[in-house]
């Protein structure tokens, strides 16, 4: 796999769940890829985290040659009492960006979320990020907090969410507890994508 | 499973991984019957450890690489406590991006600045101005490894760590070497930012704050001359400067006072930075320090940089399980004015002291500093929040009394200090004095409400974003003290029915609502809320004020009452009704307020709806989401609110829905537009805005000392103006629209012919009259 810079034609990508036995052919293709806007790279870890425990909550737009875009996400029981799907990281190669490629990925996401019974879709996006934010809200995705210098470089973000099920919010009320995940800040990811990404 | 903890494995990239006995065992390479291939693996001969010193070492890099063979390649091994957070915490050993042991070729290890070179007097300025602009790095929430502790000068004076201020010089390591005068002063200047950020991070840990979020308290195992009394410091302070004045002759004039203002200055701040202070001067601390900061800006330009002093390297000596990470740049002007901003806000922060003490005017005073034009820094938040909470739960169990006072108890018997001083009877089968029965209600009500009486006004010390994440847990915290009040109200009830129905209710139950719209408002203020959802929270702000706006009416009727009963009595009577009715001027005021709030949000919300039927609002299409799921998700912070709250989905559809979806309505688009074209539909929206001007005109009227704000006077009318200019500004974009649709023809047509701004993304920063009315422009194009 490798990562050219070559404008394809949309209608020839592919979108491929990811599949832990190939991870030799893609993660390095997908680490580069999110690697490239972030200031400060992922260890393997990271990555591994999430595509050996969620490995089909990945997916890839392939062309005939190379990684065009990534979307890797988790899906676990969080402690509000909600099955809360996250999504973690997104990109796509800038030479591709703008034709609703990430839109579509997440797209495939939530889908494949939603078909494990997901209540809720969480994420974190920088507020400065208008490309990212309006490609989550275009699909649904409604802004619940804003987070005060969330990321490590001193930005604030919005914390997104998108219900799946109805009682989902009654569900997560229930407990006194913040709906969001109070980790220390090393724990935050980064988005995954530039600031140019814009949907189609 | 690589140890990256120690700094020879990664630098020396031998890819030798060492094992103790301990860890080996922790790892599990012991364990051969984990994994049925691991079985198989040949039985070999233990190595024999290699004692170094006191700790056995066994080389286990050839049993390690051919166990982690058994693996196939992604599979993670771990158990169930292995989180997110260690993965991110990880690091890959020879990266340079995340191994900050990583030499290029060619690179060295250390920095090779010499700390006892010769300075210039101009690089001695250079130094000391940018070491400031690190430490307003700093204070902006950034860690010192890449601020403060990138000086070379400022990690000679802290490591090996010194046993005295003495020992600690820049010609540590080489002995017998000495420093010149110049040298002297810039030392005592990193010995007094040192111990101001000792000050800044003992002052900021002992308040509520989120670390990293606010602020970064790590120091990297350097000890900040905590135990070292400030005076030492001050006293090496004021040796520089009479070394500068004495022993530095032969230097151009402005350099040198420009020197000395710096070191005048460093001491006048740590002084204003020491938590020793005292109480009747606390007006005194700032006003030096600010007095010194133009001569600091005008002299800058004298001075000469020195980035060799400055260097990433000394990250390797702080820390291994970090990636390197680059020095944070802020420009002097940019850090210049952080400090004059830091010297404002806590000079501002010490008017808390001379307010006068009533629980309203310290909440007015507050609201009025987290909603300063530039957010206060964690520091300044922490040092006002120092004088809020000075004292334990019983100075707060007493402004909780005067609260009550204030809102339910005019001139009440049931706070009378008399309940206070009566003797249960002896006998216990005697009934109780009605008044110690009162007294000791009220007890029960203070203490069960203290706790969350504090944690609303911790809430308010807050950075604004925490501040309402933290009032959605307040709010819920209310909810349950409501219904525990409502049982000591039936208990007071039964003592006597001279009573506002309900009082610790009513005061809970107001403070409640207030909290639900301080949520929404904090919302607006934030963009929390997408442009199409702004018609259904300002229609639900409008109901939340509405509800406030009828409890306050029955409560001022409450203190109506009794002011004219009591002025029909005695002569002490007659004095009780004049502070009455003085007391009464802060009911109309929180009424006024509520009233404006109502109908704006009502005008605004009709507005909204208006305007969304004609496309000129974004619509998202949103297909992965339904109103009902974004309606749950929107009132989930007030869900389980008792009483309720929230509008009804349905009733909430209706009101904001008149015609059907806004995107696709289902009556006919003449129809939506003759709507639009009569006077009619103008007439309530109009009426509502007139009465929310009267409203904030009232509460303008009645002035900051009824809306208990005297303390902060200036800022209160501002936020009043605002409010009415906010009215102005949706009269105007009500008259816009009426004004174009004449002219329209279907509802499709308007996107040509009118746009509104104010509305989406960013446009309102900084452009609003009042962070939170988003009042949108009609423009005709």
């Amino acid at each position: 796999m490798s990562n050219n810079n070559a404008p394809t034609d949309i209608a020839d990508l592919q979108y491929v769940q990811y599949q832990g036995s190939k991870e030799a052919t893609y993660l390095p293709a997908i680490r580069q890829l999110i690697s490239k806007d972030l200031s400060e790279p992922y260890s393997i870890y990271v990555y591994r985290y999430f595509l050996y425990q969620w490995g089909e909550l990945c997916y890839m737009a392939l062309d005939s040659t190379s990684l065009i875009g990534v979307v890797v996400c988790k899906l676990e029981h969080h402690r509000s009492g909600t099955f809360r799907g996250y999504i973690a990281m997104l990109a796509v190669q800038e030479t591709h960006r703008g034709k609703g490629i990430a839109t579509k990925l997440v797209s495939m996401a939530i889908d494949a979320m939603t078909a494990r019974d997901a209540d809720e879709i969480v994420l974190e996006t920088e507020v400065t990020n208008t490309a990212s934010l309006k490609l989550y809200e275009r699909l649904g995705f409604l802004r619940s907090k804003r987070l005060h210098r969330y990321y490590l470089n001193g930005n604030t973000a919005f914390r997104l969410i998108l219900y799946l099920k109805p009682g989902t919010a009654t569900k997560g009320a229930q407990q006194l507890g913040d709906s969001g995940e109070m980790l220390p800040q090393q724990q935050h990811l980064e988005p995954g994508y530039g600031p140019s990404v814009t949907p189609v | 499973m690589a140890d990256t903890s120690t700094n020879e494995s990664s630098t020396e990239g031998d890819g030798e991984i060492k094992v103790t006995i301990g860890s080996a065992a922790d790892c599990g390479l012991d364990r051969d019957s984990a994994s049925p291939k691991q079985a198989q693996l040949p039985l070999r001969q233990v190595p024999q450890p290699i004692v170094n010193g006191g700790s056995k070492v066994w080389d286990i890099t050839e049993r390690f690489t051919q166990a982690s063979q058994a693996l196939k390649i992604g599979q993670l091994v771990k158990d169930e406590y292995f989180t997110l957070f260690e993965s991110i915490g990880a690091l890959e050993i020879m990266d340079p991006k995340m191994d900050s042991g990583f030499l290029q070729p060619g690179e060295t290890l250390e920095e090779n600045y010499d700390a006892l070179r010769t300075l210039l007097p101009e690089e001695v300025l250079g130094i000391m101005d940018q070491l400031l602009c690190y430490e307003m790095a700093w204070h902006q929430g950034y860690p010192l490894s890449q601020t403060l502790f990138t000086s070379v000068y400022i990690d000679r004076l802290l490591w090996p760590e010194p046993r005295s201020l003495e020992e600690a010089q820049f010609y540590r390591g080489n002995p017998g070497r000495v420093t010149d005068a110049l040298q002297d002063v810039l030392r005592a200047y990193c010995l007094g930012i040192i111990k101001s950020c000792d000050f800044v991070i003992g002052k900021i840990t002992s308040r509520d704050y989120f670390e990293e979020e606010d602020f970064c308290t790590h120091t990297y195992n350097r000890s900040l001359f905590s135990k070292v009394p400030h005076d030492f410091v001050l006293h090496e302070l004021e040796i520089a400067e009479e070394i500068l004045a004495t022993d530095v002759d032969d230097i151009d004039e402005t350099v040198k006072a420009a020197i000395n203002c710096r070191l005048e200055f460093r001491r006048n701040f740590l002084v204003a930075l020491s938590p020793d202070y005292s109480i009747n001067f606390l007006d005194k601390y700032w006003p030096p320090v600010s007095a010194l900061l133009p001569a600091i800006e005008s002299s800058h330009e004298l001075a000469r940089v020195v980035p060799d002093a400055f260097s990433t390297k000394i990250q390797r000596r702080l820390t291994s399980t970090v990636p390197p990470r680059p020095i944070v740049e802020l420009e002097f002007k940019d850090a210049f004015a952080k400090l004059k901003q830091l010297c404002e806000d806590c000079a501002e922060a010490t008017k808390y002291t001379f307010l006068d003490p009533a629980p309203e005017e310290y909440q007015s005073f507050l609201w009025a500093f987290a909603s300063r034009k530039v957010q206060p820094s964690a520091y300044a938040r922490s040092y006002l929040a120092g004088f809020v909470f000075a004292g334990d739960n019983e100075i707060f169990e007493g402004l909780l009394r005067d609260d009550l006072a204030a809102m339910v108890f005019p001139e009440d018997q049931v706070l009378d200090p008399i309940n206070w001083t009566i003797d249960a009877p002896r006998n216990p089968l005697f009934p109780k004095d009605k008044r110690l029965q009162m007294a000791s209600i009220i007890d029960d009500f203070t203490n069960r409400a203290v706790q969350n009486y504090v944690e609303l006004w911790t809430a308010l010390c807050q950075n604004r974003c925490r501040m309402r994440r933290m009032l959605c847990h307040s709010l819920l915290a209310f909810d349950q003290l409501q219904s525990d009040a409502s049982i000591l109200d039936d208990e007071l009830q039964a003592l006597t029915s001279d009573l506002q129905q309900y009082p610790l209710t009513t005061w809970v139950y107001h403070l409640k609502l207030r909290q639900i719209e301080w949520i929404i408002q904090l919302g607006f203020e934030q963009d929390i809320y997408l442009p199409d959802e702004l018609a259904g929270m300002y229609l639900f702000l409008a109901k939340v004020a509405e509800t406030r706006n009828r409890l306050l009416s029955t409560l001022l009727e409450f203190w109506e009452q009794r002011q004219k009963r009591l002025e029909k009595g005695k002569k002490v009577d007659v004095e009780k009704a004049a502070k009455v009715q003085e007391g009464k001027a802060y009911i109309e005021a929180l009424l006024a307020e509520a009233v404006g709030t109502e109908e704006l949000s009502a005008a605004l919300s009709s507005l909204y709806t208006l305007l969304s039927y004609l496309h000129l609002l974004p619509q998202p299409p949103r297909p992965f989401s339904s109103p009902e799921l974004r309606y749950d998700l929107r009132t989930k912070p007030f869900a389980l609110l008792q009483p309720v709250e929230i509008i009804p989905f349905d009733t909430l559809t209706t009101h904001i829905h008149p015609f059907g979806p806004h995107a696709a309505p289902t009556s006919p688009s003449e129809s939506i537009v003759k709507h639009l074209q009569q006077a009619t539909t103008y007439q309530p929206i109009d009426a509502s805005v007139k009465r929310a001007k009267d409203a904030f005109a009232k509460l303008k009227k009645l002035g900051p000392k009824a809306a208990s704000a005297e303390g902060v006077k200036e800022q209160w009318s501002g936020r009043v103006q605002g409010r009415l200019f906010s009215c102005v500004a949706a009269g105007v974009a009500v008259a816009g629209l009426r004004g174009m649709a004449g002219e329209l023809v279907s509802t499709a047509d308007a996107e040509g012919k009118l746009r509104v701004e104010g509305v989406a993304e960013g446009e309102g920063e900084g452009k609003r009259y009042h962070e939170w009315w988003i009042v949108p422009k009609v423009v005709k194009l």
